[in-house]
């Protein structure tokens, strides 16, 4: 086994988990101009369902998977009907918004652990039955191909979205101008509420994913948020293929870094480049 | 008896904190989450230095705020670039990374052991290792604390702290380097919880990496948020509050691991309500 092959595919493995949950961040960011820090915890709420209808209750597999995804998206939407929707309607400051989602992230991370403790569990059905392929002297298991494939499909899936649907266009104007989309008659509040529908939705299928490849536990949210942040950050804030280079370019450079170094400083690489990107180009790639 | 006067440090150790974020959250009207890890850094000074050396509790004071004003003039030389939301994100992730940092440094902070018998201090032949005399110290040293941010607050540099956060662009026009005021006031502020941090480890006689996390900081930023923005007095209110409240679930009667978690939903719960309904918090001068 090549090292070089195997960082190059770790890579685009944390690169596609990393598109899954900025995704969902940009798309809520764009339509509602503040940074939902509860994103993070959206993954959690997914992976726990599943292990919940999967293991305690022994539905299907895939089926748990989808009502998993169902149940995140639903979460999203319930908190932006019940906190985010009337602090918007008050014309709330960014700043109020962003502390009401913090509130919401401890409070929902520590339910979980409340129902299903702190401790680390895994969703795959046991260790070592996964199938395992190699490309081109590298590594890679089932699912962790299945991440990829989501990956490229849930980004295809929301550009067809947001370019050839109705509720795209009308996401897409009140990214542009929230006020003028009213004006014009869109009910920009059912909009965004349907936006933290769709953006939770993808959280949770990323941290259904998590689950299957590594293993869940209720503080997962925070790292991958912080990883979906920096990616959206790097590529440019509230632009959807920014969103996806800048997860990419994050994995790379994660992967990368800890060629050298031990594996526990990855966030630390995460951070630096934040910080890099914060000094010399705030607006990140793709944003003018 | 013993109980209260436990609870009574506890207070003091976080109004010491509540009063140094306010000047930074309150009065410059940044939003910094990451007190906890400025509160963290004169822990484990007062830790290391006591376990290691010789050295006695007021010199580790010194060594903290020393080792804690470098470290935030080195950060904040880049956030007070920032405000609003990216200032907020910048130390969510800073708070994260000082947290790995204490997590995977192990020949200096023992990873997640921990490093215990930090031994209480003793000054003018009286030993502090009664609780009692504890609590007089960390009151005396509170009550510095509120009066130096008085002072700050109360004089022309406090005036232009918040100008910064009424209009930053209205005061760079008269002249006023707006990143030095920004600067300064962040480094005062992570002095002032470094000093929280020598006591409390000093208090404790142990410290480890989970005390410092995120969440620390957003429950210190609850403690200022609840009592009020921008009124020193305010912090000292809710951190009073916010120690006493938990204090009754514990006779409710949960077990600890679950006490422990319903905490974080009390806090986060508390956050979102004040953003609802009063984001002055209970005393404050000013709303986010």
């Amino acid at each position: 086994m090549d090292i070089l092959p195997q960082l190059i595919i770790n890579s685009i493995i944390a690169g596609a988990i990393y598109t899954l949950i900025a995704l969902g961040f940009n798309l809520i960011y764009g339509a509602t101009k503040f940074f939902n820090l509860a994103h993070g915890v959206m993954a959690a709420v997914g992976g726990y369902s599943v292990f919940y209808f999967a293991k305690t209750l022994g539905l299907d597999i895939y089926l748990a998977a989808v009502i998993g995804v169902l149940i995140t998206g639903l979460v999203g939407y319930g908190l932006d009907r019940l906190v985010y929707s009337p602090l918007r309607k008050r014309k709330a400051s960014n700043m109020v918004l962003l502390v009401a989602s913090l509130g919401a992230f401890t409070a929902i991370q520590a339910i979980i652990a409340i129902l299903f403790t702190s401790q680390f569990k895994t969703l795959s059905q046991g260790v070592g039955t996964q199938r395992i392929f190699e490309v081109f002297g590298g590594v890679i298991t089932q699912t962790q191909i299945i991440i990829i494939l989501a990956a490229i499909l849930v980004m295809v899936g929301l550009v067809l979205l947001l370019y050839k649907t109705q509720l795209g266009k009308a996401v897409r104007a009140i990214s542009d101008d929230e006020e003028v989309a009213r004006i014009v008659g869109i009910n920009t509040n059912k909009v965004i509420s349907y936006t933290f529908f769709i953006g939770s939705a993808i959280a949770g299928l990323a941290g259904i994913l998590v689950g299957f490849d590594t293993g869940i536990e209720p503080t997962m949210g925070l790292s991958l948020l912080l990883k979906g942040v920096i990616a959206s950050i790097v590529g440019g804030i509230g632009n959807i293929y920014g969103g996806v280079f800048g997860a990419f370019l994050l994995g790379f450079v994660e992967n990368f870094g800890i060629w050298k170094i031990s594996g526990e400083w990855k966030d630390a690489i995460a951070f630096a480049l934040l910080i890099i990107f914060l000094i010399f180009r705030p607006k990140g790639i793709m944003n003018k | 008896m013993e109980y209260l006067i436990h609870l009574a440090i506890l207070f003091s150790i976080y109004a010491m904190l509540g009063v140094g974020l306010n000047l930074v959250v309150g009065y410059t009207g940044l939003l910094s989450v990451t007190h906890a890890a400025f509160y963290g850094i004169g822990a484990y000074a007062t830790a290391i230095l006591l376990t290691k050396t010789g050295a006695g509790f007021f010199a580790s004071i010194i060594l903290g705020m020393i080792v804690a004003i470098a470290v935030s003039f080195l950060i904040g030389i880049v956030l007070s670039k920032f405000k609003g939301d990216y200032y907020a994100l910048g130390t969510f992730g800073f708070n994260t990374i000082v947290f790995a940092i204490f997590l995977n440094w192990q020949s200096l902070t023992r990873g997640p052991l921990g490093i215990p018998g930090i031994s209480k201090p003793e000054l003018f032949g009286i030993n502090f290792a009664d609780n009692l005399n504890f609590l007089i110290l960390a009151l005396v040293s509170l009550g510095l604390i509120y009066f130096i941010s008085r002072f700050i607050v109360n004089s022309s540099f406090g005036r232009v702290l918040k100008t910064i956060r009424e209009d930053e662009e209205a005061i760079q026009v008269f002249g006023y380097n707006t990143l030095y005021f920004k600067l300064a006031i962040f480094v005062i502020s992570a002095a002032i919880a470094a000093v929280a941090g020598s006591f409390f480890a000093s208090y404790i006689t142990f410290v480890d990496p989970s005390s410092f996390r995120l969440m620390e900081s957003v429950f210190i930023l609850a403690i200022i948020i609840l009592g009020g923005l921008a009124n020193l007095r305010g912090s000292i209110l809710g951190a009073l509050f916010l120690i006493l409240l938990p204090e009754t679930l514990r006779f409710v009667g949960f077990p600890a691991d679950i006490a422990a978690q319903m905490r974080q939903v009390v806090y986060g719960v508390i956050l979102i309500l004040l953003m609802l309904y009063r984001p002055q918090g209970l005393i404050g001068e000013y709303k986010l």
